[in-house]
């Protein structure tokens, strides 16, 4: 029953974003205001509706109604409450329900929020959320209905994949989705600048929030994501450049560098075409991921649907707003021209294009790597995978290059700089850099890019130390009375945006130790064991201390248990398993990892092998930095997303 | 005076546009030459056939189901030698190292490593399909009816 009610809300919502897309349209061309507030309140009339919609496939796996095909593929009687309210999104029809729902949420929200602040802007903005949310209504609706029926109804659910069923993939999706979803919002708003003629500064102004909201939640998803495969896929890694993981990654590099190049716009102007560009192509790869992941064109844990019906509607979905997009920016681009051109080399706006060079390039990398194999298999029928080792080759100067603008960049000056400033902005940075230059020989770092790395890092962190001392004392000038703590906490709450960023960048460099900690210096070893017997990886001595059989509500496993000690400390106990999951005939592993600052202790139990059992260990240095470095990010997200319109109003 | 300095000025233009240009074409470099020697082929078992000579000495994956009762284990050990087929040739793969989960035989298997025709593949990685609805998709139709037929066949 609740499912009709969900597949009759999600047409009627079709019928009011087909309303949002035209009224406003007519409304802007005839001069009828009226007309626009109708496309309003069918933006926030669709956006109920889909709530209700996306709601009654909740209930229905809550109730366990295998009625509904979807619920009867995903989900069974002996599902844990928490997988059984999330299984909503753990496959193709259900999460592409979840991407239009977010997208209606988000067109909802633009509405009210900026409808009194962006009154010339807000039909075009209407019409142009209102188009993509047909676009993704009409393919949740004919293509891929997570409405459906099924006849005869099953006594039981063909459960959810169990490497799905942890809390990593349970969170993946809707952070990425968020991400996705979000630069919908500033897309929107730039296209409707370009329309309206007035782009200008107005639109990166009003979607600053929004830009930042979308790159810190397609941040977490990535992290997550790369996190769940960290522990949840028992092959000692957690970023394998698999097509999945490209498609998620592109979007990210080209809406950091719009993050970044957006400054430039806002200060001086410059960089108006390469502003919207950047956007245009964000929202693109966005939907490209949408589509590489959910079409089933690439051979991966996630094409999990094999329907080139599907492919082709996102296709031509793509084709259509690419045309448009860059047609209408062609079609506007002499308008656009800025009358400031660059000056010079050493400024913070050529530090910024720089930037944009080193993870435009990036994009450009991944790109080629995941399209090129489809693009061979459907020219010659020949199969190809491009492997890892390219994209480690490209990506760690990349890496190195963007560690030193960072470093740079925030100490430059707008413009034109002094050479005598110059070389005082960068002695702090230059020290910290023979600092860490220093200590990645007292280390006995021995990989030529993880002494650069160690380096840069010093370099880029004293940077951003002197930028804030000075910064401090600059302020203390000026307001004496202030106490420290005081001055430091007005400095930070006063440019929220600034200090952010900063923390932003102590989160980058955090993930660089990690990633290169963890990648260079990785340690495996494959071994067979009987119970009892001994081993040893870098410091850690371990005993196979037994095995046993544990289970839970839907599964039961081998559980080896594991006594390691580091440098003869204290013993800690890892128990890693290989489970069955009931109604599944393959095992699952399940890594037991312990984690110290330093480096992670990372167990997977094999199969048996005659007496023994076959074991494969891993000492992983410095991966939980890159978590730790992803939480600093988000954080530092949050903080810039603290500041509101102030900043441009103190501008004047 | 005024000359000097926006001689000056276009100067300083003209080294930021070479230097990006530089360090564009450096990276486009560093690309497109690691590119080609990332680039690994599929085969299944009757291509390889048909083109071991060539293949020498290349970084491959061969890819096919894994021969029922093929499947042999040195005690004690991790190492293992199966045969790969795609219904119509046999390739004997030697690995040595922890499984995938769903590795099997009877089940689709990719299989990477360095070619060295005459004798048996020695992989270095085994790729086994991850959920239980998921073929590798290198695999064609044709290619698994085949190899399911085979396995039919040896199972009489």
């Amino acid at each position: 029953m609740w499912i009709e009610t969900g597949h009759f809300a999600a047409i009627l919502a079709l019928v009011l974003a087909l309303t949002q897309t035209t009224a406003p349209l007519a409304g802007a061309l005839l001069g009828k205001p009226a007309w626009i507030r109708v496309g309003r309140h069918a933006a926030i009339a669709a956006f109920l509706l889909l709530t209700l919609s996306t709601a009654s496939l909740v209930i229905s796996f809550m109730t366990h109604d295998f009625s509904v095909r979807y619920v009867a593929g995903h989900a069974s009687l002996n599902l844990p409450v928490f997988y059984l309210a999330t299984a909503m999104w753990g496959g193709h029809e259900g999460s592409l329900l979840l991407w239009t729902w977010l997208l209606s949420t988000f067109t909802a929200v633009s509405a009210w929020r900026h409808w009194k602040s962006h009154p010339i802007s807000m039909p075009w903005i209407l019409v142009i959320l209102g188009a993509v949310l047909v676009g993704f209504l009409m393919l949740v609706l004919f293509l891929s209905s997570p409405f459906e029926r099924l006849f005869p109804v099953p006594m039981d659910g063909r459960d959810l994949n169990p490497l799905l069923q942890d809390p990593g993939m349970v969170f993946h999706p809707p952070f990425l989705y968020l991400g996705y979803v979000g630069f919908a919002v500033p897309y929107a708003f730039s296209m409707a600048a370009l329309i309206t003629g007035k782009a200008g500064e107005e639109w990166i102004l009003a979607t600053r929030r929004w830009s930042l909201f979308a790159w810190g939640m397609l941040t977490t998803g990535i992290i997550l994501g790369a996190y769940w495969a960290y522990y949840e896929l028992g092959w000692g890694g957690y970023w394998a450049w698999d097509p999945v993981e490209n498609a998620s990654f592109m979007p990210w590099l080209t809406a950091t560098a719009f993050l970044h190049s957006v400054m430039v716009q806002e200060r001086l102007k410059m960089f108006k075409i390469w502003n919207l560009f950047l956007i245009v192509a964000t929202f693109a790869l966005s939907l490209l991921g949408t589509f590489l992941v959910r079409s089933g064109v690439l051979s991966s844990v996630h094409a999990f649907a094999n329907d080139p019906g599907r492919g082709v509607y996102i296709l031509g979905f793509m084709s259509v707003m690419l045309l448009f997009s860059f047609g209408l920016l062609a079609f506007r681009s002499e308008k656009l021209k800025g009358s400031i051109s660059m000056k010079g080399m050493v400024n913070r706006e050529s530090a910024f294009l720089f930037n944009n060079l080193f993870l435009v390039v990036g994009m450009i990398t991944v790109l080629l790597g995941t399209l090129y194999p489809l693009a061979v298999e459907t020219l010659s029928d020949a199969k190809v995978t491009v492997g890892a080792p390219y994209y480690n080759k490209v990506f760690i100067p990349i890496m190195l290059g963007l560690l030193l603008l960072m470093g740079i960049g925030p100490r430059l000056a707008w413009r034109r700089m002094s050479s005598d400033r110059l070389r005082r902005a960068l002695v702090g940075p230059l020290v910290g850099g023979v600092v860490g230059l220093v200590a990645a020989f007292g280390l006995e770092v021995n990989h030529p890019y993880g002494v650069a790395t160690l380096g840069l890092i010093a370099f880029a962190l004293f940077s951003h130390i002197s930028e804030i001392g000075m910064a401090l004392k600059a302020r203390r000038k000026r307001f004496d009375q202030e106490s420290g703590p005081v001055s430091a906490w007005r400095l930070v709450t006063r440019n929220k945006r600034r200090y952010g960023g900063f923390l932003v960048h102590l989160g980058v460099v955090l993930m660089a130790a990690g990633f290169i900690g963890s990648g260079l210096f990785q340690e495996e070893r494959n071994v067979v064991l009987k119970v009892g017997d001994r081993t040893s990886i870098g410091q850690w001595q371990l005993t196979f201390d037994s095995l046993g059989k544990v289970s839970r509500q839907n599964w039961v496993a081998d559980q080896g248990t594991f006594i390691a000690s580091r440098a003869g400390g204290a013993p800690v106990v890892l128990t890693p398993q290989k489970r069955i999951y009931e109604r599944h005939a393959q095992p699952m592993t399940e890594a037991a990892i312990h984690a110290i600052w330093q480096e992670d202790l990372y167990i997977v139990l094999g199969d048996s092998v005659g007496e023994g059992w076959s074991v494969r260990i891993y000492r992983n240095p410095l991966v939980s930095w890159v978590w730790w470095g992803a939480a600093v990010m988000g954080f530092g997200v949050m903080v810039a997303m603290g500041q509101g319109r102030r900043l441009r109003r103190r501008k004047g | 005076m005024v000359n000097e300095e926006s001689n000056n000025r276009k100067n300083r233009r003209w080294l930021l546009i070479v230097s990006l240009l530089l360090v564009a074409g450096s990276l486009l470099t560093l690309v497109f030459t690691s590119f080609n020697d990332a680039l690994v082929y599929f085969f299944t078992p009757t291509e390889i056939q048909a083109q071991s000579k060539d293949l020498e000495g290349r970084k491959i994956r061969i890819g096919g189901m894994v021969q029922e009762g093929s499947l042999t284990k040195v005690e004690g050990t991790q190492k293992i030698r199966f045969l790969i087929t795609d219904g119509d040739s046999l390739v004997p793969v030697r690995y040595d190292g922890m499984l995938p989960d769903l590795f099997r035989e009877g089940q689709g298997v990719v299989a990477e490593g360095v070619w060295r025709g005459g004798q048996d593949f020695p992989a270095s990685q085994i790729l086994a399909k991850h959920s239980e609805d998921y073929l590798p998709v290198e695999m064609t139709e044709e290619g698994i009816s085949k190899a399911k037929s085979s396995i039919l066949k040896s199972l009489k």
